[in-house]
């Protein structure tokens, strides 16, 4: 059976993630030009090496259609609902650091925590005529987040798929719930981290899709334990 | 692939709409999607089919019915009290069931006799379910969110915590986080030498003044979102709260008030008892409870039969007072849910206060009963 792996298609995800696959004793090699999408691993005849977007990655590996993948957590749990039931975390690779967090403005000096979130979202609708909006892509992880561990119902979610630290200010939005490394986006946008506010730390990972037919292939269990290895 | 015919004992069911005087509406399937997600919060999304129009409109397919009843109501402005009755297809994502079922209820509007109209909604309940389904044995579980408003307010506690008790009602898991939160001081931390010193002061117009600033000199709306003075009040009441803990005495009042649970025919000689041995005057919630059960006896609903939990509620903020919920003795499936929502109307757009207390009936469930009941006569 041929084992198909994703790898990130551009940028240091993609030189990461080729690095920790050499120190494996897994060596990437590209089909045709260096450009190419399609790759192979030196030494190994039924690996595929696929290049693809890190949330192409995150949505294949939930279809099945590719065995292996790259790429960073955030994307898995938003992307797919029961992550943990549809997808093995292999291994964590120590690079694509990043949190999802819940920010609110500077300025709200009276709102520390979630519980005072809680408190303002309660109110929000009698003071504004309307409840209070979260700017984020992370819908998934925003309910979860929200409605399953803080009990917080009342809000609304405001899609931003780009610049979602500037809505705040602008007006389009409330707070944000969004990815940050260093915190120096939000920083400059005059937001603040709550202090129980992070969601997920997140960072690339190794991904199994959970098929029945890993069970007893050797090349799976040797691809794991290998990049497990050079992680260690 | 299931199938989704009307129920047999549908016709029955709309026979028995119309003996109790109510009037029958229906409403699109195809519903504008901002009033459901408005009201039950971003939550919903996940478990309703959305889609959108050509226009960028969010649609949906009818989650329920009580919105769509009331927006009617309020847009053909028909007068009360109004009692509707209502009988369709409703679709919701489930992990188990069917995505889309039936639901029938009555939907009260605009009775203000509060008690009589609560007892007429859980007495019709009652009765169809017991003419659909003879020979179950039903138990009827009632709480009342006012009670428990009535004890928080009695028991001295800060407003702030009132509210957050209060919206945390109905849901245990959440209530006993937030005890335990409250049990011990939240220090106020993390402000700037400059705003310990306006708090300090107690100069609350400086406060409010430098809010401004700061917001305006960071790009920030002083209108768009939350405004100075609304920031500085809530952190003066934070300052004010720190160094208060909910007490053992007022945490174990709380707790066993909590713990009532009783038929309800017992209930309002408990109640009485816990408010005068925990020193609690809760006089105005008491009488409208003792009403609701003397109600619910003159409409012919033995209240030695249902059971009273302090702690049930739905943690929806348009739920104000009673709520029931009936299943068959054994079966954790809900047949029938209700309660009061005198908060709905207006935050729908109703311009004066309207009353309202209704019931939803689960067709499917009621089915699957029938279904169960004739599989034990075959035997």
């Amino acid at each position: 059976m041929t084992i198909t792996i994703a790898l990130p298609s551009k940028g240091r995800m993609k030189d990461d993630a080729s690095a920790i696959f050499e120190k494996a004793g897994l060596k990437i090699v590209a089909v045709g030009n260096e450009r190419s999408y399609r790759g192979r691993v030196e030494g190994l005849d039924d690996v595929e090496i696929a290049f693809l977007s890190a949330s192409e990655i995150s949505r294949e590996i939930g279809s099945g259609s590719i065995d292996f993948g790259v790429t960073g957590e955030d994307l898995i749990r938003e992307g797919l609902s029961e992550a943990d039931a549809r997808v093995e975390f292999c291994a964590r690779l120590g690079f694509g650091h990043a949190d999802v967090v819940v920010a609110v403005p500077e300025i709200w000096l009276d709102v520390d925590t979630m519980a005072d979130l809680g408190d303002v979202a309660a109110d929000f609708r009698a003071r504004h005529g309307r409840r209070l909006a979260i700017a984020t892509k992370y819908w998934r992880l925003t309910q979860q987040f929200f409605s399953a561990q803080h009990g917080i119902q009342l809000y609304r979610i405001v899609e931003s798929l780009g610049a979602t630290e500037g809505a705040p200010a602008s007006g389009s939005a409330d707070i944000i719930v969004d990815i940050t490394s260093t915190g120096s986006t939000l920083k400059a946008n005059h937001l603040k981290i709550l202090s129980d506010g992070i969601m997920l730390r997140s960072e690339a990972c190794l991904v199994r899709a959970r098929k029945a037919e890993h069970a007893h292939d050797p090349l799976v269990a040797k691809i794991i334990e290998a990049v497990q290895r050079a992680v260690a | 692939m299931p199938l989704i015919n009307l129920p047999a004992f549908a016709a029955d069911l709309l026979a028995d709409f119309e003996r109790l005087g109510t009037l029958r509406v229906d409403t699109p399937v195809i519903q504008p999607a901002e009033p459901f997600l408005d009201m039950a919060g971003e939550d919903l999304r996940r478990r309703i089919f959305m889609t959108e129009s050509e226009t960028g409109k969010s649609l949906c397919l009818r989650p329920e019915f009580t919105i769509p009843v009331c927006l009617r109501h309020i847009e053909t402005a028909t007068g009360t009290p109004q009692r509707y009755s209502y009988l369709g297809e409703i679709f919701r994502q489930r992990r188990e069931g069917a995505n889309e079922f039936y639901q029938a209820g009555i939907e009260d509007l605009g009775e203000t006799d509060v008690a009589s109209a609560d007892a007429r909604a859980i007495g019709d309940a009652i009765a169809i379910l017991t003419a659909r389904l003879p020979g179950k044995k039903l138990n009827v579980t009632l709480g009342d969110q006012s009670v428990f408003e009535a004890v928080v307010a009695a028991c001295g506690l800060p407003a702030g915590w009132q509210k957050r008790l209060i919206h945390a009602f109905g849901n245990p898991a959440q209530i006993d986080t937030l005890l335990t939160r409250l049990s011990s001081p939240q220090p106020v931390t993390g402000l700037s030498a400059e705003i310990e010193a306006l708090l300090a002061s107690g100069d609350e117009a400086t406060l409010i003044a430098h809010l401004d600033e700061t917001m305006e000199a960071t790009g920030y709306s002083t209108n768009a979102s939350r405004s100075p003075k609304e920031i500085a009040a809530r952190l003066k009441e934070k300052r004010a709260l720190e160094k208060t803990a909910l007490d053992g005495r007022t945490l174990a009042v709380l707790r066993e008030f909590l713990s009532l649970n009783m038929p309800l025919a017992d209930a309002p000689a408990a109640l009485f008892a816990f408010a005068e041995k925990s020193g609690l005057t809760l006089d105005g919630a008491l009488s409208r409870f003792d009403a609701r059960v003397a109600a619910l006896g003159n409409a012919g609903v033995d209240a030695k039969t249902l059971t009273y939990r302090a702690a049930f509620g739905r943690p929806l903020d348009y739920y104000t007072g009673m709520v029931f919920e009936i299943v068959i003795e054994g079966s954790p499936a809900v047949l029938a849910g209700g309660g009061r929502f005198d908060r709905l109307m207006t935050l729908l757009g109703a311009k004066e206060r309207i009353p309202a207390v209704g019931f939803a009936l689960w067709l499917d469930r009621m089915e699957q009963a029938l279904a169960r009941r004739k599989g034990e006569a075959a035997q």
